[in-house]
C-alpha cells in the first residue's frame, strides 16, 4: 500500500512539475515591464444617490498598488496615465475606468443587486462566484442570521436552504440540532454528521456528550459561537464541492466564515437587544371532570371496585381540584439578552476586528435556570508593501454556561400527571411529599433541587500565511488550532429528595469533564494562469491534523454539608467511573485544477488521498475525487438573441465521490478495559480489524436561470447520491456477547431529490425594495440494495426500496366487537404479534421542505419574514382512556358509543391494546406545518439625528421567532411529531438598538 | 532566476507531497484500554480479566444488578414466592401473571446480560489458553474458575429459556446466527465445563474469600446439576463431597449469620465490591426489604401463601421474614443490609451448604435410602427449630417425603435463584401448584419466552412454544 502510494506521489509530482514549468513560461513571454509615465490623479465615489462612499478600494490594474476612499469618498493615487484604475466595494458593482491622461475622475458606484458575478463564496480551498461555480453551494450571511437569539448558528439556518434539513434536538439552550444535508447517508445515526468548518479549522460535530438534561442529544459545538460574528456559512453539497474533503465530504460541509476587518476609519459598532421566550402552544388534554368520569368508567366497566391503592385519584385526592400541569412545568417566560460590541478599522496594509458579545437566556420551566455565553474575537489582515505577503488571522474564544436543573424531564410530567393531583408545593414554596406520599405516589418534582451546571470554552484560531513567490504563484500555509473544554457537575443534595428516603442517599455530585482539542497544517500551493482565452487555477495541498479527545467523570459521595456539594475535597468518597483519551490522526494530499475557457465553459478538477487512524493497518488510506463542469449558455450570442429576457444561463453537472470515517476511534483494536469494580478487566465490545471506509458517491445536475437583467433568479437542482460499503456497529444478538460490532455492511442507501431555489426582485423603485427568495426541497431516500438482508440482523429494522426512516408497524383493523379493544392484523395467523406482522413500512421523514424569506424596505424601514414549510406525517399519542394518566382531550369521546378509541379500561389487556395499536398506523396523523419562523423588523436613525448624535449610523429593530404556527397537528409543536409531547421551538420576541460610531 | 523559480516551485511541490505519509497515522494505544493479547501476557492482568468476571456478575443484570431485574425476582414471581406491588409496571407484572410478552424487555436484559457474561468466559478461556506467557498454575487456576462461570451460566439459561445456542467462542462471525442447542449438547457441556473446574481448583479458597470458585463449589453446582438430571447416585456423591469437608463448611446455627460474608455456610458468593467498591449492600438487600417509611421504592413482596405456608415456631419465620407494618406487606430478610455504605458485611449467596443437604436428602430418597435422606432434611429442620422427621413421622413413605423435603426446599430456598421455580419445572409440578394463582397458566409458561428482539437479529432462533 505505502509503496504504490509513493510512487503515485512522484508521477503526480512529474507531472505537476511539467505542467507548471511549461505555463510559467508561456505566462513571462506576455509580460515585460515597459516604463510608464507617472500623474497624480484624484476624485470622489458617490452611489446611486450621489452619497460619498468612504472605504471604497482603488487599485491599478496589474499592480499591487490601491489606496482607499477618505470619509468623504475622496481618493488620490498616482498612476501610470495608461494605466486603468479599479474601483471596488462590497455589494456594489466593480467598475474599471482607464485613465487615459485625466487628473480628476469621479465615479458613481451602483449596487449590486444580482451580486451574481461579485460576491464570493467561500468553497473551502479557494473562492468562486455564483457565476462561475461548478458545484452546489448553499450560502447565508450575516444581515440573515445574526439578529436571532438562538444559541447556535445551526439554529439559525432553519428554512433557509435548499437541501438542509435541521431538526432542533430540543428546547433547552445548547441542545444540538440534527442536521442533514442532502439527506441520511449511514445506516448509522452518528455517521451522519456533516464537516465543520470554522475559518479553515475542521471542529468534531459530534454533540458533546452530557450527563444532564441535554444528554439525550448532546450538547452542540458550535455553542461558543457568537452570531454576530459570523460574516456568512457556506454548505457545500455536491461532490463537486465536497471531494476536496475527501473522506469526510461525504454527509457535506459546513463552512463557517467570521467577519474581518475591513479598509476604513476606525469603527465602533454597539448592539444590544433583548426580548422573551415562552412555549407558543399546549396539548389540550383532559380536565378533572372528563379525566374522573373517564376513570370512574373504566372500574365500571373493568367490574372492579376502586380501592385506595390503585384509584387514589378518585378515592384519596380532591375531586373538584384542577391544576393545568403544562403552564406550571413550563409556563415561564425566559428572557433573552444580546450585547455586542465590535470595533474595526485598517489602511491598505493592515486591518483589524475586535469583537465581544454576551448572550443570555431564562428558563421557560419551573425554577431559576439559565444560560450564558461571553465570546471575543479578533481577526487581524496584514499584506507587505509588496502585496506578495500575506497574513490572516482569526482567533474566537467563547465561554458558555448552562445552568439548568439535573436528571430530571419537566415536560414529560406534564402531560401525564392527573389533573386533580395534589399540589406539587406546599404554600411555603417547599416541596409537597405528603399529600403525594399518601397514594403512595413521589412527588413529580422529586429531584428539582439537583443543579446541573454546565460550563464550556472554546477556542478556535487560525493563522494563514501566503506568500506570492512569483506572479500567480503563491505559497500558502494555514495553522489551526481549536480546544475545547466542558466541565459539568450535576449536584444531587439530600434535599432534592423525599424527606422519607433520605435515610437511603447521601448528597452526591456527578463531574464529567470533556476535552477536545485539534490541530491542523495545511501547506498549498497556488497558482493561476492566463492562456489566451484560457484561465487555469491549480491548488496542491496535504493536511496534517492530529485531534485528541479526552473524557473524565467522576462521583462525588457524602459531602459534610449542602453547600459543599461539589468540591471534591469535601466528599467522603470520590468515583472515578470513566477515563478515556482517544487520539485521531488524519493525513492527506488535496488538489484541484480549475479550468475556463473564455468565461463560458468551466471545468473543474478535485480530489483527495485520505489516510485516517479510525481504520486498522492497511486500511488506512483511499482516494476520492470529483469533476465539475459548467457552461454559461448566455454566452453565446445566438441564446441571447433569441431569449432577450434571459441575463444569465447555466447548466452545470458534476460526479464524484467523498468517504465517510465517522466511526469511534480505535473500533480495531481488540482490547480490554477496567471494570467499575476494583481491580478487574474485561473485554467491552467486539473488535473487527477489517473495516473501512464508506463511499459516497454524488451526482448532480443543474440549471441556473437568471431573467430580467437578474432580478429574477432560478436554480434547479437534481442530485443522485449513493452511499455504499455502509460501515455501521453491525447489529448482533446478544448471545454473540454484544449488541454490535462495527463492520461494512454491503449495502447501498440513495438519496435523491430536487432542489429549487428562487430569488426575485419583486419592486424596486425609488426608495422602496421587495425581495423574495424560495427554497424548495423535494428529497427522497431509499435503501437500494441490501443482499440477503432477510438473513441479517436489520431483517426487521430496514426494508429493501423503503426510505431509512421508516418505523415497521401492524396494521389497524378496527375495535375488537368482543372485547371492544383495538386490534391489529396477525398477519401470519400465529396467534400472537411480532415483527413478522409488521407490515406497513411508515416513512417517518419529510416529503418536502423549504422556506420562503422576504424583504422589503422602504426609506428607513425593512421588514424581512421567513416563512418554513414541512410536509410530513406523525403519531400522537395519549389516548390510553381509563389509565391513571391524563389524555388528550379528544379522548372524552371514548365515554361515547361508537367512537374511534377502545373500550375504556384499566386491564392489562387494554394496555396490551393500546402498546400494540400504538405501534400501528392507526395514530398516524397529518404533521405537516407552516410556521412563520422569523419576522424582523428594523428602522434607520435618520441622517439628521445620527449627525446630531454624533454617530456615524443607528437602527431600532424587532426580532420574532416561531409567532406563528399553521398546522393540522395537534401535538404541541409539529416539528417533533413523534408523540405530540415533544417541543423544540421557543417563540421568542425581542427588540433592540444597534449604533456605530 | 528563471530557472531558480522552476527549481523553487518543484522543490516546494516536492516538500508537500513528500511530507504526508502513513506513519503520522500511527495512534498509540489509548490509556483506558489493553490489546487483548497483552492481558494474557502476564500473571497479573489474566488475573484481573478473572475479577473482572467477578466484579461484572455482581452487575450483571441476570444475578440482581438490574434489581427487580434478576433470576430471583423475576422467577419468585413467576413462580408462588412474590407478588408486585406496581400494577403498572407491565414489564414486571407479565412475569406474576404467566404472560410474558416475547418483547418483554427485563426478559430480554436476562439473556442479555447471561451471554455477556459468557462472551467474558470464553475470552478468558481463549486468552489463557493462547498465551504461552502466564504461569501454568495460574493457567489451570483460571481455566477452572471461569468454566465454572460458564456453566453456571448456562445452567441458568437452559433453566429458564430450554434450548439455548451453546457459544464457546467469542468469534461473533460465527456465533451470530447460533441455532439452539439441544438440551443433551447444553448439559454435557455444563458437565464437561465443571470436571474441568473440579479437577483444576484448588480445595482452598483464593485470598481466602468465598467469592472466588473452589473445588467445593465446583462440586455443588455439579451436585444440582446431577439432581435435575436425576443422576441421583452422582448427585449424593457430589453433595457428600462437599458435606463432608465439615472443617470449612458447617450450618450455621444462627439463621441471621448464613448470608453474612464469607459465612460458614457459604461455597459461593458475589461480593458488592464488583457495583463500584462504595456501595457495600447486596442487590438481594436493596430490592428486598422494605424501607422502613418508604415502601414505594419496593416493587416486590412475600406472597402471603408463601409466608403461611411456614410453621408458627419455625425460626426462619422469625428470622429471615419481616413485616412491613404499613402496608402489610411481608418482605424477605435473610439479608439484613439494605443501603450501607463502605463496610460490606455481607456478599450474594448463591451456592450454599444446605442446598447441598437437600441435595442429598432427594438423592438419597430416590434412590430408597429413606432413613439417610430424613437425616439430611432433619439438618435443615433442626436449625429451623422444627422437630425432626425421624422423630415426627419415623414411618413416612417415599411420597410424602419428597412432598417434604420440597417444601422444605420452597422454604429454606425461598427467594434464592429461582429454585422454587426451577423445582416445581423439573418435578413436574408447575401446572398442579401455579394453577391456582389468578392468572390463567399453560404448562407452556414454564419456558420464558425467547427475547422477541434477539429472535429478529438471529432469525435462526425459534420460539418456545406457546409465546
Amino acid at each position: 500500500m505505502k509503496n504504490s502510494y509513493s510512487r503515485l506521489k512522484w508521477v503526480a509530482l512529474i507531472i505537476l512539475g511539467g505542467i507548471l514549468m511549461f505555463l510559467s513560461m508561456a505566462a513571462t513571454a506576455a509580460t515585460t515591464p515597459l516604463p510608464l509615465q507617472q500623474q497624480e490623479v484624484s476624485g470622489m465615489v458617490t452611489d446611486q444617490n450621489g452619497l460619498p462612499i468612504p472605504g471604497v478600494t482603488i487599485t491599478i490594474k496589474n499592480t499591487n498598488r490601491g489606496t482607499v476612499t477618505n470619509l468623504d469618498g475622496e481618493y488620490s493615487i498616482t498612476a501610470p496615465s495608461i494605466g486603468i484604475l479599479v474601483f471596488s466595494y462590497i455589494g456594489y458593482t466593480t467598475v474599471e475606468t482607464e485613465i487615459d491622461g485625466r487628473d480628476d475622475i469621479d465615479i458613481q458606484l451602483e449596487e449590486d443587486i444580482s451580486a451574481l458575478g461579485e460576491v464570493q463564496i467561500n468553497a473551502g480551498y479557494y473562492n468562486t462566484t455564483r457565476r462561475e461555480s461548478t458545484g452546489n453551494i448553499s450560502r447565508v450571511t450575516a444581515e440573515e442570521i445574526e439578529l436571532q437569539p438562538v444559541v447556535s448558528p445551526i439554529q439559525a439556518l432553519q428554512g433557509r436552504m435548499a437541501g438542509v434539513e435541521i431538526i432542533p434536538g430540543g428546547n433547552l439552550p445548547g441542545q444540538a440540532s440534527t442536521i442533514r444535508i442532502r439527506g441520511t447517508n449511514s445506516l448509522r445515526e452518528e455517521g451522519n454528521f456533516p464537516l465543520y468548518i470554522i475559518d479553515g479549522v475542521p471542529i468534531n460535530s459530534t454533540p458533546i456528550e452530557s450527563n444532564s438534561n441535554l444528554g439525550n442529544v448532546g450538547i452542540d459545538p458550535l455553542n461558543t459561537l457568537n452570531l454576530a460574528n459570523i460574516e456568512s456559512i457556506e454548505v457545500l453539497k455536491d461532490a463537486d464541492a465536497t471531494a476536496i474533503y475527501g473522506s469526510r465530504g461525504a454527509n457535506g460541509v459546513i463552512l463557517i466564515t467570521t467577519k474581518k476587518g475591513r479598509e476604513g476609519k476606525t469603527e465602533l459598532q454597539a448592539r444590544v437587544y433583548r426580548g422573551a421566550s415562552t412555549v407558543p402552544n399546549r396539548v389540550d388534554l383532559l380536565n378533572t371532570g372528563e379525566y374522573l368520569q373517564i376513570r370512574r368508567r373504566a372500574f365500571e366497566n373493568d367490574g372492579i371496585e376502586p380501592t385506595e391503592d390503585i384509584a387514589y385519584d378518585l378515592l384519596v385526592w380532591d375531586q373538584d381540584k384542577y391544576t393545568d400541569w403544562q403552564e406550571v412545568f413550563f409556563g415561564g417566560t425566559a428572557e433573552v439578552t444580546d450585547m455586542n460590541l465590535n470595533a474595526s478599522a485598517g489602511n491598505e496594509h493592515t486591518s483589524y476586528r475586535l469583537s465581544g458579545s454576551y448572550y443570555k437566556q431564562g428558563t421557560v420551566y419551573l425554577g431559576d435556570f439559565d444560560y450564558t455565553k461571553v465570546t471575543a474575537g479578533i481577526q487581524l489582515s496584514h499584506s507587505s508593501e509588496s502585496r506578495k505577503f500575506k497574513l490572516d488571522l482569526s482567533a474566537n474564544y467563547g465561554v458558555d454556561k448552562n445552568n439548568s436543573v439535573g436528571y430530571m424531564n419537566l415536560s414529560e410530567s406534564a402531560f401525564r400527571l392527573q389533573p386533580n393531583a395534589p399540589d406539587v408545593f406546599n404554600a411555603d414554596g417547599s416541596l409537597n411529599w405528603e399529600d403525594w406520599n399518601q397514594a403512595g405516589l413521589v412527588n413529580p418534582l422529586n429531584g428539582i433541587y439537583n443543579n446541573s451546571l454546565i460550563n464550556g470554552n472554546n477556542l478556535n484560531a487560525n493563522l494563514m500565511l501566503s506568500y506570492e513567490l512569483f506572479k500567480d504563484f503563491k505559497i500558502k500555509s494555514s495553522f489551526g488550532y481549536t480546544i475545547f473544554n466542558g466541565e459539568e457537575i450535576v449536584k444531587r443534595p439530600k434535599r432534592s429528595y423525599d424527606p422519607a428516603s433520605w435515610q437511603n442517599i447521601i448528597d452526591r455530585s456527578n463531574h464529567l469533564y470533556n476535552n477536545r482539542s485539534s490541530w491542523i497544517i495545511e501547506p498549498q500551493i497556488h497558482y493561476n494562469a492566463e492562456f489566451g482565452k484560457l484561465n487555469l487555477t491549480a491548488i496542491v495541498g496535504t493536511t496534517f491534523q492530529n485531534s485528541k479527545n479526552t473524557n473524565f467523570s467522576l462521583q462525588g459521595e457524602g459531602y459534610v454539608s449542602e453547600s459543599l456539594i461539589g468540591n471534591l475535597s469535601a466528599a467522603e468518597e470520590i468515583i472515578s467511573s470513566s477515563n478515556q483519551t482517544t487520539d485521531y490522526r488524519y493525513n492527506a494530499v488535496f488538489g484541484r485544477l480549475g479550468l475556463d475557457l473564455d468565461q463560458k465553459y468551466y471545468l473543474n478538477f478535485t480530489g483527495r488521498r485520505d489516510g485516517s487512524s479510525r481504520f486498522g493497518p492497511g486500511k488506512r488510506i483511499a482516494n476520492f475525487g470529483a469533476i465539475g463542469v459548467a457552461w454559461i449558455f448566455t454566452e453565446e450570442s445566438f441564446i441571447t438573441n433569441s431569449f432577450p429576457v434571459l441575463s444569465f444561463g447555466k447548466l452545470r453537472g458534476s460526479y464524484g465521490t467523498t468517504g465517510n470515517d465517522q466511526i469511534g476511534d480505535y473500533g480495531y483494536f481488540d482490547a480490554y478495559e477496567t471494570t467499575i469494580g476494583p481491580g478487574g478487566l474485561y473485554p467491552n465490545q467486539l473488535s473487527n480489524p477489517d473495516y473501512s471506509w464508506e463511499v459516497n458517491k454524488k451526482l448532480e445536475a443543474a440549471i441556473e436561470l437568471g431573467f430580467f437583467e437578474d432580478k429574477i433568479n432560478f436554480g434547479l437542482s437534481w442530485y443522485l447520491n449513493r452511499s455504499s460499503n455502509q460501515l455501521v456497529g453491525y447489529s448482533l444478538p446478544s448471545l454473540t456477547g454484544f449488541n454490535s460490532v462495527q463492520a461494512n455492511l454491503p449495502a447501498t442507501v440513495e438519496n435523491t431529490g430536487l432542489e429549487v431555489e428562487l430569488s426575485s426582485f419583486n419592486i424596486q423603485s425609488g426608495e422602496f425594495r421587495w425581495q423574495t427568495s424560495l427554497n424548495f426541497t423535494f428529497p427522497k431516500n431509499r435503501l437500494v440494495s441490501y443482499p440477503d438482508i432477510e438473513e441479517s440482523s436489520y431483517a426487521n429494522t430496514y426494508r429493501v426500496g423503503q426510505p431509512l426512516n421508516i418505523a415497521l408497524l401492524y396494521e389497524y383493523s378496527g375495535i375488537d366487537p368482543e372485547t371492544g379493544f383495538y386490534n391489529v392484523v396477525d398477519v401470519n395467523g400465529d396467534e400472537s404479534l411480532d415483527y413478522q406482522d409488521r407490515t406497513i413500512a411508515w416513512d417517518r421523514g419529510r416529503g418536502f421542505y423549504g422556506g420562503i424569506s422576504n424583504n422589503l424596505s422602504y426609506s428607513n424601514f425593512s421588514l424581512q419574514f421567513l416563512w418554513q414549510f414541512v410536509k410530513q406525517e406523525g403519531i400522537l399519542a395519549l389516548f390510553q382512556a381509563g389509565t391513571l394518566d391524563n389524555q388528550r382531550s379528544e379522548v372524552v369521546n371514548a365515554l361515547n358509543q361508537g367512537s374511534k378509541y377502545q373500550r375504556i379500561s384499566r386491564s392489562t389487556q387494554a394496555s396490551r391494546a393500546y402498546s400494540d395499536v400504538l405501534n400501528s398506523n392507526f395514530p398516524i396523523v397529518d404533521a405537516s406545518f407552516l410556521k412563520l419562523k422569523t419576522i424582523n423588523m428594523s428602522y434607520s436613525i435618520p441622517n439628521e439625528l445620527i449627525i446630531k448624535l454624533g454617530l456615524s449610523s443607528g437602527k431600532i429593530f424587532l426580532n420574532a421567532q416561531n409567532i406563528l404556527t399553521i398546522s393540522p397537528y395537534q401535538g404541541i409543536d409539529p416539528e417533533q411529531p413523534g408523540r405530540g409531547t415533544a417541543f423544540s421551538a421557543l417563540r421568542t420576541i425581542t427588540g433592540g438598538l444597534q449604533i456605530n460610531f | 532566476m528563471k530557472l531558480n523559480s522552476y527549481i523553487k516551485i518543484i522543490l516546494i511541490t516536492a516538500i508537500i507531497a513528500l511530507t504526508s505519509c502513513e506513519d503520522f497515522l500511527e495512534v498509540e494505544t489509548p490509556n483506558h484500554k489493553i490489546v487483548s493479547e497483552s492481558v494474557f501476557n502476564n500473571d497479573q492482568t489474566a488475573l484481573s480479566a478473572m475479577t473482572g468476571i467477578y466484579n461484572e456478575l455482581f452487575i450483571a443484570t441476570f444475578t440482581g444488578g438490574g434489581r427487580e431485574t434478576s433470576v430471583s425476582i423475576l422467577t419468585g414471581l413467576s413462580a408462588d414466592e412474590l407478588k408486585t406491588l406496581r400494577a403498572n409496571d407491565l414489564n414486571l407484572t407479565e412475569f406474576e401473571e404467566n404472560e410474558i410478552q416475547a418483547n418483554n424487555s427485563r426478559n430480554l436484559s436476562i439473556w442479555t446480560s447471561a451471554y455477556n457474561i459468557i462472551y467474558m468466559t470464553n475470552s478468558l478461556l481463549e486468552g489463557v489458553s493462547m498465551s504461552s506467557m502466564i504461569s501454568e498454575d495460574v493457567r489451570i487456576m483460571l481455566q477452572g474458575e471461569a468454566s465454572f462461570i460458564r456453566a453456571f451460566t448456562y445452567f441458568t439459561l437452559f433453566n429458564l429459556y430450554g434450548e439455548v445456542p451453546l457459544i464457546l467462542s467469542t468469534d461473533y462471525r460465527k456465533n451470530a446466527l447460533s441455532t439452539q442447542a439441544t438440551q443433551a449438547d447444553i448439559y454435557d457441556q455444563i458437565l464437561a465445563d465443571l470436571n474441568v473446574s473440579i479437577s483444576s481448583l484448588s480445595a482452598e479458597y483464593r485470598d481466602n474469600d468465598r467469592t472466588r470458585v473452589n473445588r467445593f463449589a465446583a462440586m455443588a453446582l455439579s451436585a444440582r446439576v446431577h439432581l435435575y438430571l436425576e443422576n441421583w447416585e452422582e448427585a449424593e456423591r457430589m453433595s457428600s463431597q462437599v458435606i463432608q469437608n465439615n472443617s470449612t463448611y458447617s450450618i450455621s446455627q444462627d439463621l441471621n449469620k448464613v448470608f453474612l460474608a464469607n459465612s460458614q455456610e457459604a461455597l459461593w458468593q458475589i461480593s458488592p465490591i464488583g457495583g463500584s467498591g462504595i456501595l457495600s449492600y447486596t442487590n438481594e438487600g436493596s430490592t428486598l426489604i422494605f424501607h422502613p417509611s418508604y415502601p414505594a421504592l419496593t416493587k416486590v413482596a412475600l406472597k402471603d401463601s408463601l409466608v403461611n405456608s411456614f410453621d408458627d415456631h419455625d425460626k426462619r419465620l422469625e428470622n429471615w421474614i419481616a413485616l412491613h407494618e404499613e402496608t402489610g406487606n411481608y418482605y424477605a430478610y435473610k439479608y439484613k443490609d439494605r443501603s450501607s455504605i463502605n463496610n460490606i458485611s455481607e456478599y450474594s449467596m448463591v451456592l450454599r451448604l444446605s442446598e447441598q443437604f437437600l441435595i442429598r436428602a432427594e438423592a438419597r430418597l430416590q434412590q430408597g435410602n429413606l432413613s439417610a435422606a430424613k437425616e439430611d432434611l432433619d439438618v435443615i429442620r433442626e436449625r429451623a427449630g422444627l422437630n425432626p422427621i425421624a422423630i415426627l413421622e419415623p414411618s413416612i413413605n417415599e411420597e410424602d417425603l419428597i412432598t417434604l423435603i420440597l417444601e422444605e426446599r420452597q422454604k429454606e430456598l425461598f427467594t434464592e435463584w429461582g429454585h422454587r421455580w426451577m423445582d416445581l419445572k423439573r418435578t413436574g409440578r408447575s401446572q398442579n401448584v401455579l394453577d391456582s394463582k389468578p392468572s390463567e397458566w399453560s404448562d407452556t409458561d414454564r419456558l420464558f419466552p425467547i427475547p422477541a428482539q434477539e429472535r429478529m437479529k438471529n432469525p435462526n432462533l425459534r420460539q418456545n412454544p406457546g409465546y
